[in-house]
């Protein structure tokens, strides 16, 4: 063997940074050269989707509401993850409780919403989902605390659970079934737009939902949490090494419980923000946000600040890529999954290099 | 009249079989790739890229061969993918898995779309692929009544997925490179420290596995005829392959009656209203059964299978005790 890979110690930010940009511009490029070799002009399109349609278009602030309502989601789901994540507890099951919180959301706002005033509506639709969702998240880190169930497995099935009960209420017309409309023959999900809507602050034409300065400033107690409290730093020492956080003295069972709890009533309270903003439950509420989370919050290395700038990021992927499809007929909107898969795999690469570096192995080896 | 119940059962034992064996070859796929103790969580993804792949070739080359190898070929070069992040570049398996799964499916549509604009190939129109695809019975056991059409009359694809099956059981539990292979699933330091090559032989089974995820993803698409519109082919089957695996309890063999056992509630929601007509008195319950319940059974049995397994602390449990874990030589 000529070479063996070995540990890094420290890596300087600048170093770290340059290759993480490195990657993502490999990314681009290779898409560039795909979009190429159909005959279509990279520059055009990826200028197309970066501004995701906005330049030259009368309601621009329009098509900005829209990205904010694919963001917001996606960045509050990733922060949530990232939660879990960092005491290496797999919870891949964020599409379960996203919908678990939607449907708990839909069931206020349906059921209290035309006696409750608006406002109050909407904090219970809050509370009601995050409680939905954490009991959800917080059954399997039970079972895992207990008989040590593989949680990554189990949070995968429990989506699928959740999923089919979402699509059991979504099409099946029954007396009982209040989420349904009631006057249409067909199954169609009732809209509650006018009994609970997240408020909007009109900055001129643009409405600012209030749930984007919320998802913010969730953000930044978050990062507070993680970094500031005693809380955060037991979830930093369970991460590093479980046996460390016994010898410490830490109840390692109860802080993994108490932090998926948080997790996954995150999970719940994005499904809120969204469900208040749709005004009507869909099968496909989710978006795949309990997916891209996971990426995003790996992609940014479980850093709270850095989570926010990677789902403005993959969201602008996403949604840029539908806008720029009315254009470039020729490129489907699956390129933007595609390309965000490229990435990844080279953000992955890059990783390694951050993590190790390559040694040409002395005549004899050293060992 | 009696002729037409059995003739009921006959078909509904019939396609337990022909549209879940895909099902199959998703999960021995994927007990091959955790037996080395990756848990690859692309099989959605794979089996994709596989199908379309698989598919277009396959018309184009007028051959069910070629569109098999394709298939196999494709599925493979995702596992080589996977194997080069995880195994050599210590890549998260988890995420590395996922983001297969929405690489494969972007392909799979990306791929699909572009030859749709140009000409999409229509399964009947390749003569080769339509008669290949055709059901082969088996002499004399075919002719048996009910379950000689219902078990002993299918597709080249059907046998092949049992034959890998069986033949996969034996590979990992009877010859040496199997018990090699497991070895590295349950501690891969002790068995590098005996002389196994870890890395090659995790890469060729990642490859392996995740090759025949691929055949599995062509036979869906042949299942649908090839055609292409909004929702993929695969359709969450590679979702209930992984959780195949956990209820066959990482044997290839067992997977077949997993298979079964799967596919029966799968067919009971596409046909079971067929079944409560044929049967108004003892099951005509079935009818009213929400086929979502069906859809969710797969995924709430395995649940239960993965607590109760855990309660039972892996006693006779094939779960690899590596699983998930990368293995870096300098950290042994």
């Amino acid at each position: 063997m000529g070479f063996h890979i070995v540990k890094r110690d420290t890596c300087p930010l600048w170093k770290k940074a340059g290759f993480y940009v490195v990657a993502v511009l490999a990314a681009l490029v290779i898409g560039g050269i795909l979009l190429f070799a159909m005959g279509v002009d990279p520059f055009a399109y990826y200028s197309r989707m970066f501004t995701m349609g906005m330049v030259g278009n009368k309601i621009a602030y329009k098509a900005f509401e829209n990205y904010l309502k694919v963001f917001v989601p996606l960045a509050l789901t990733s922060v949530a993850l990232s939660l879990a994540f960092k005491m290496r507890f797999w919870n891949i099951g964020g599409e379960g409780q996203f919908i678990l919180g939607a449907i708990a959301s839909a069931t206020v706002a349906l059921k209290l919403g035309p006696t409750l005033p608006n406002a109050i509506t909407l904090i219970l639709m809050c509370l009601a989902a995050m409680l939905a969702a954490g009991l959800y998240g917080v059954f399997v880190a039970a079972l895992k605390a207990r008989f040590g169930t593989n949680e990554t497995l189990m949070t995968l099935m429990l989506n699928y659970v959740a999923l089919y009960l979402l699509i059991f209420l979504g099409e099946t017309k029954a007396d009982w079934n209040f989420f349904l409309q009631e006057k249409s023959a067909r199954p169609v999900f009732e809209d509650f737009s006018a009994l609970a809507s997240f408020p909007r602050i009109m900055l001129g034409k643009f409405g600012l939902n209030i749930c984007v300065i919320l998802t913010f400033v969730i953000g930044a107690l978050v990062f507070v949490y993680l970094k500031y409290t005693k809380h955060g730093y037991e979830i930093s020492v369970v991460g590093d090494s479980t046996g460390t956080a016994h010898y410490a003295g830490m109840k390692v069972n109860a802080i993994v419980l108490r932090t998926v709890f948080l997790s996954a009533c995150l999970i719940g309270l994005a499904a809120a923000f969204k469900v208040g903003t749709a005004g009507v439950l869909s099968t496909a509420i989710t978006e795949d946000v309990g997916w891209t989370g996971i990426i995003v919050a790996w992609l940014s290395q479980l850093n709270t600040a850095i989570i926010f700038v990677v789902s403005a990021l993959i969201s602008m992927l996403h949604y840029g890529s539908v806008a720029a499809a009315a254009t470039f007929s020729k490129v489907d909107s699956s390129f933007a999954n595609m390309l965000q898969g490229v990435i990844l795999f080279l953000v992955l690469t890059a990783d390694f290099f951050i993590r190790f570096r390559i040694v040409r192995s002395k005549k004899g080896g050293s060992k | 009249m009696e002729m037409d119940k059995l003739g009921v059962i006959a078909t509904f034992i019939h396609n337990i079989i022909v549209y879940n064996i895909p099902l199959l070859y998703g999960t021995v796929g994927e007990i091959v790739v955790e037996k080395s103790g990756s848990l690859n969580l692309g099989v959605e993804g794979i089996m994709a890229v596989g199908a379309i792949f698989g598919y277009i070739v396959g018309c184009y080359t007028n051959s069910l061969f070629i569109g098999i190898a394709t298939a196999f070929a494709l599925g493979a070069l995702m596992g080589l993918l996977f194997a080069a992040l995880t195994v050599s570049l210590q890549a998260n398996q988890n995420i590395t898995g996922l983001t297969l799964t929405t690489f494969g499916l972007g392909v799979y549509f990306f791929v699909g779309n572009a030859i749709k604009a140009v000409r999409w190939p229509i399964m009947s129109d390749y003569s080769n692929i339509k008669s290949g695809f055709a059901d082969l019975p088996i002499p004399v056991l075919s002719d048996i009544p009910v379950i000689g059409k219902g078990l002993f009359s299918h597709n080249i694809l059907v046998y092949l997925g049992i034959v890998i099956a069986l033949v996969m059981w034996y590979y990992l539990n009877r010859t040496s490179p199997g018990l090699r292979l497991r070895a590295i699933g349950e501690n891969p330091g002790s068995a590098d420290s005996v002389g196994i090559n870890v890395k090659r032989y995790k890469y060729l089974h990642i490859c392996l596995g995740c090759g025949i995820m691929g055949i599995g993803g062509y036979y869906m698409g042949l299942n649908m005829s090839g055609s292409f519109n909004s929702a993929c082919w695969i359709n969450g089957y590679g979702w209930i392959a992984v959780a195949l695996v956990i209820f066959a309890n990482w044997n290839t063999a067992a997977a077949i009656l997993g298979t079964f056992v799967f596919g029966f509630f799968n067919t009971l929601r596409v046909s079971g209203s067929s079944l409560a007509v044929a049967f108004p008195e003892p099951l005509g319950w079935l009818a009213k059964v929400p086929t979502q319940l069906y859809q969710a059974l797969p995924f709430i049995i395995t649940a239960i299978v993965l607590v109760v397994t855990s309660i039972r602390k892996r006693e006779g449990s094939g779960l690899p005790a590596a699983l998930g874990l990368n293995y870096f030589r300098e950290e042994r």
